[in-house]
């Protein structure tokens, strides 16, 4: 851990996260005593199986679902005591969030997407930073179309640039490439990339793709719903090597 | 931007991206509130039209002078005063402030139109009086000729002459009910252009015409005296004057207040009723609505439920979510409702150049719209609107907002919970209401009772609805498999895929079925009873009667029935006059007759004490009526009657009621001092044996020509008749609640384009392995079929019981029958099932013409 972090902080973290879902036969452990820190100012990717509870855990963390056991902190604000409404708001004011599909809402323009968190919550944008977004996603041409009027990666920036919009605490993103050919889902990496370096941003990734996980500053590796182990600047090729790794330990 | 502001703009922006969606519920909200309005708009303008037509009509009269007592009795629209001496008008005319005074003689009299049929007697009275000699006491104008000079001299007022093609110097009869020869010498209009007031028509004669046809004694009697003030002298300080000058038990009102008295009469009784009846099936119509409106938000709201989930995934706080899909109903139901008001103007204007087209001489005048015409459907509209989307609105609250992320699909578990709430509540309202309808029904009866268990049930069927949908699809589907093959099986499943949505549509559907359904088993069993009665206690061949329905026609003469029973082809003859007393202080109908001359032909089953036997102070009571007030066999009471005399009668027979005679029955002759105008209400004749039927007709039809032709019936006939009135009825309320089922079919029209909607992908992928555009239509078709044919079965059962409760819980003398018709039901079936076939065509076709590669790259 490097000296500025300690300075910035941690902008979310969970502490003997458990999480199991079902009852008795059908119980299902998606989170076994997971601990982990995710700091402000960097790029983390989660990694791990189909199954493993990477999404599990991006939810947890992000005050979407509720942990069995364990705390989770958004800054230092803990989770589980909030109430819903309290939850709420919070997510709008100091959580952004990409997901893999369904990112929009297809009735309102492009425009009014990236700013739909501030307009919830009442607030009026910044506009030289609204501005500068949009610059960086490269969509000032588009801005009065309608999300059915994109294609999938244009749609995928738009997402990006409304997490950014607010200007908060963290960004979560599920497989936000998931979707993607290759080269649109490097124009969205980048981006969340530049959040990083050039504004601060703290990103949690989830991703299955070991050259998504490469923009990260560093990877964790979860599996059967336990952190099993973790990779500051990881490369495509060191990732793809560790998981092979893991493929062949489980069998 | 302020939150709220967001809010608005998402629910805008989401009513025009799916405002096909919601055409189902913008049109049942513009059709309900176009029949409120138009009700309450044609209520407004009709009362506002006949108050100044009133208003007018009697603006000369200042003063009116009549008996104090008024008779009151169920039945008698106004009451029965005792007449005053017509001399007083001399008197009167002597004092200070008279300028006139005139003596009205006011009674019923039967215009014989040109050819040979009697005008009017339908329903609006049929009226004869004195023609008033000063012109501005007198309502009516003349528009031709004169005012009658001589004897047998008439004026009649222009609707009456319309309809009977009578012209001046026309001859023709008037029938009081003895057949008077008059001549036509004049026209007149009610005020300064209307036909008449209302539809009711009008014969005036010269005064001493009218005493000596329309009053009793023949002469010294009048209905009122009619009394115009000098210049200066104002209505009130007149009628100060003239008290003094009064006899005992005579007042004076002033001409306001007579007025008053005649529109309240007309607005009250009449129009109230009309409106109040059309304003019960606009109730209905939008109750019907509430159903599809809440249907279409349900479902909408769940095709919406990932867009709802993001929204609340990127903040937005429950009542933001709710607040868009309440906002979304309020526009619609605003718009909507702005439309519907506008139509319902339209309807009113429509309607009321309608009934005028009709013959009902409505008065002419602007259409009124009230504030509250205008205030009340506007909110009402949009409250349904608001109220029917309320529940799915909260359920878009409460979306999850990871439903956004994962494909989390219906819950279950609640589901499972509010299941078993439901089974419990619905169980517990059916279980609750049934007794107490059936109670109601048998033990009292009481209609109250029944009608609170009726509603209780009505809820119970409701709340149940969801529950019993799957099981009641899957059951009337059960031929469709082996009909139709796999269309046929996915119909029977889609049906009964979501039953919420299932049961809501049908819901309303049964609704509007069990309300005809009620209706017809109401009139059928009415038609029975009347059947019945004619069965059982008619005894005769013929029946002589004037119009069946209300107290338009003016009687039959109460010479027929001697005149008859002189032909050679009759045995027996009796009339039955109809009269009201106060009998120990309540207003009553009496039946006045001959009560010797009534066995043979008129059957009260049996008689404890002796009919022969009741003279002129003696009264035969109905075994009910009796047992009511706890009367026995020499029992006395007091009968007051209207011309103010008063004095003690003992009951000396009972007899089996509900038959053709009332609760009481009076001789002639005790009758015969206090009547007023002498009249039959119907004549039973019977026919020596070996005399047919045809024969004895023709007989007593021409014995009858003299006396202005009244019907002559068979006994067939005669129940007929009585029964057509029924029909009549049921036939407008068909029409009424038209409107109620094309909502409904709305509402499953509207919620299978929706379920298509729903269900693209799904569409797109049975038609890409191989279905034909045929065979998708067919499923949705039968789908629609199905919820028709669950709606419908379910209304007619419900309303088949309730309208048993009702029959029963209406009839206090147990004397009425209960019918099922059959036919009328089958046909009522058959229509529930062709119209949902009708219904589902227009989403069929939607579900056709889907493009395949489309419908499979939905998200
Ligand atoms: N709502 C749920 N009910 C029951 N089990 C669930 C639920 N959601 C997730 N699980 C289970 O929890 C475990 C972790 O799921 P999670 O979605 O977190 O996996 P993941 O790592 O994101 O997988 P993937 O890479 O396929 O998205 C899985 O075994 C999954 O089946
Ligand atoms: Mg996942």
């Amino acid at each position: 851990m490097t000296t500025l972090d300690v300075v910035r902080g941690t902008a979310a973290r969970v502490a003997d996260a458990v999480k199991i879902y079902g009852v008795g036969g059908t119980e299902v452990r998606a989170l076994d005593h997971v601990t982990v820190e995710f700091p402000a100012g960097r790029f983390t990717a989660i990694m791990g199986p189909s199954g493993s509870g990477k999404s599990t855990l991006m939810h947890c963390a992000a005050g979407l679902d509720t942990l069995t056991a364990g705390t989770a902190w958004i800054g230092d604000t803990e989770l589980g005591s909030l109430s819903d409404r309290r939850l709420t708001l919070l997510r709008r004011e100091r959580i952004g969030f990409v997901f893999q599909a369904f990112n929009l809402v297809p009735t309102l323009t492009v425009r009014e997407n990236i700013t739909l968190p501030l307009d919830l919550a009442g607030a009026a944008p910044d506009q030289a930073w609204l501005a500068a977004l949009i610059d960086v996603v490269g969509l000032g041409d588009r801005l009065h179309h309608r999300p059915s009027e994109l294609s999938g990666g244009q749609q995928q920036r738009v997402a990006v640039a409304r997490a950014l919009a607010g200007r908060p605490q963290v960004v979560f993103a599920d497989e936000p490439t998931g979707n993607l050919d290759s080269r649109s889902g490097g124009e969205v990496l980048g981006l969340l990339r530049r959040a990083v370096d050039e504004m601060g941003q703290a990103v949690v990734m989830v991703t299955h793709d070991p050259n998504a996980a490469g923009y990260a500053d560093e990877a964790l590796f979860l599996a059967d719903g336990r952190l099993v182990d973790r990779m500051e600047r990881p490369t495509a090729g060191l990732v793809l090597d560790r998981m092979k790794a893991f493929e062949r330990g489980r069998s | 931007m302020s939150a709220s502001a967001i809010t608005v703009r998402l629910s805008l922006r989401s009513l025009r991206a799916h405002k096909r969606r919601l055409a189902g519920t913008f049109l049942s909200i513009l059709l309900g509130v176009s029949f409120l309005t138009g009700t309450m708009v044609l209520g407004d303008t009709l009362r506002a039209n006949f108050d100044t037509l009133f208003a007018d009509a009697n603006a000369g009269t200042d003063v009116v002078v009549r008996s104090a007592d008024v008779l009151d009795s169920p039945g008698t629209a106004g009451g029965v005063r005792a007449p005053v001496d017509s001399a007083l008008a001399e008197r009167l005319r002597a004092a200070p402030g008279v300028a006139a005074a005139e003596p009205s003689v006011q009674g019923a009299g039967q215009l014989v139109g040109a050819d040979g049929k009697p005008i009017g007697g339908q329903g609006p009275p049929t009226l004869a009086g004195n023609w008033l000699t000063d012109g501005r006491l007198n309502p009516y104008r003349l528009a031709e000729g004169r005012a009658p000079a001589a004897p047998g001299e008439v004026v009649v007022n222009r609707g009456a002459a319309k309809t009977g093609g009578l012209h001046l110097g026309s001859t023709t009869v008037l029938r009081t009910p003895d057949p008077v020869p008059v001549t036509v010498v004049g026209i007149a209009t009610f005020g300064a252009s209307a036909d008449g007031m209302g539809p009711s028509t009008f014969t005036a004669m010269t005064f001493a015409d009218a005493e000596h046809y329309l009053t009793p004694k023949g002469a010294g009697q009048a209905s009122s005296i009619q009394v115009r003030a000098a210049g200066g002298v104002s209505q009130q300080e007149l009628v100060a004057r003239i008290v003094p000058q009064l006899p005992a038990g005579v007042q004076a009102i002033t001409g306001t207040a007579a007025t008053r008295e005649s529109t309240q009469l007309l607005s009250g009784r009449f129009l109230s009723m009309f409106t109040t009846l059309l304003l019960v099936f606009a109730g209905i119509a939008l109750l019907v609505a509430t159903f599809t409106i809440h249907n279409t938000f349900a479902i909408v709201v769940a095709q919406r439920s990932r867009e709802n989930a993001l929204l609340r995934a990127l903040g937005a706080v429950r009542g933001q979510v709710l607040g868009a899909t309440l906002a979304e109903a309020l526009t619609v139901g605003a718009l909507a409702s702005l439309g519907g008001l506008l139509g319902g103007i339209g309807v009113a204007a429509g309607l009321k150049a309608l009934f005028s087209a009709l013959g009902f001489a409505l008065p002419t005048g602007g259409m009124v719209i009230s504030a509250a015409a205008v205030v009340l459907p506007l909110l009402v509209g949009t409250l349904v609107a608001v109220g029917s989307a309320l529940l799915p609105a909260v359920r878009a609250g409460r979306t999850a907002p990871l439903a956004a992320l994962r494909d989390t699909g219906v819950d279950r578990a609640a589901e499972g919970r509010s299941g078993t709430v439901r089974v419990l509540l619905g169980g517990l309202l059916v279980a609750a209401g049934v007794p107490v309808a059936v109670l109601g029904a048998t033990d009292g009866p009481s209609v109250l009772l029944t009608a609170g268990g009726a509603l209780a049930v009505l809820a119970g069927v409701v709340v149940l609805g969801p529950v019993a949908a799957a099981f009641a699809v899957r059951t009337l589907g059960a031929p469709l498999p082996r009909l139709r093959g796999v269309s046929g099986t996915l119909a029977r499943r889609n049906a009964a895929r979501n039953p919420r949505c299932t049961a809501a549509t049908a819901s309303a559907l049964m609704i509007g079925v069990a309300v005809v359904t009620l209706f017809t088993v109401f009139g059928a069993s009415i038609k029975a009873t009347l059947d019945d009665t004619v069965r059982k206690s008619f005894a005769g061949d013929l029946a002589v009667t004037t119009s069946s329905f209300g107290a338009g026609g003016s009687g039959i003469s109460p010479k027929v029935a001697d005149a008859l029973a002189q032909l050679p082809d009759v045995r027996q003859t009796v009339g039955l006059g109809r009269g009201v007393a106060r009998i120990d202080g309540h207003g009553r109908v009496l039946d006045v007759t001959d009560p010797a001359r009534l066995a043979g032909i008129v059957d009260l089953g049996r008689v404890d004490g002796s009919l022969d036997a009741l003279g002129t102070d003696g009264l035969a009571v109905s075994r009910s009526e009796a047992e009511q007030h706890g009367w026995r066999l020499g029992q006395s009471v007091t009968v007051g009657f209207a011309d103010g005399a008063s004095g003690p009668f003992t009951v000396r027979a009972l007899y089996e009621g509900g038959g053709l005679a009332g609760d009481y029955l009076i001789t002639r002759q005790a009758w015969a001092p206090h009547r007023g105008q002498d009249a039959d209400t119907m004549v039973a004749v019977g026919l020596r044996s070996g005399v047919s039927l045809t024969a004895g007709k023709a007989a007593v039809q021409k014995a009858l020509a003299p006396f202005g032709n009244p019907q002559v019936q068979d006994r067939d006939e005669y129940a007929a008749s009585a029964a057509s009135g029924v029909d009549m009825m049921l036939s407008v309320v068909y029409a009424l609640l038209a409107l109620a089922v094309l909502i409904a079919l709305l509402g499953i029209a509207n919620t299978l384009t929706l379920a298509v909607y729903e269900r693209t992908r799904e569409l797109g992928l049975l038609r890409a392995v191989g279905q034909t555009r045929a065979q998708l239509r067919g499923i949705v078709r039968w789908e629609s079929v199905l919820v028709a044919a669950f709606g419908t079965v379910g209304g007619l059962g419900l309303g088949a019981f309730l309208g048993w409760a009702l029959v029963k819980a209406s009839d206090s003398a147990g004397t009425g029958s209960f019918a099922i018709p059959p036919e009328q039901l089958a046909v009522v079936l058959a229509a529930g099932l062709l119209a949902g076939a009708v219904a589902g065509l227009r989403p069929a076709g939607r579900a056709a013409r889907l493009d395949v590669l489309r419908a499979i790259a939905t998200e």
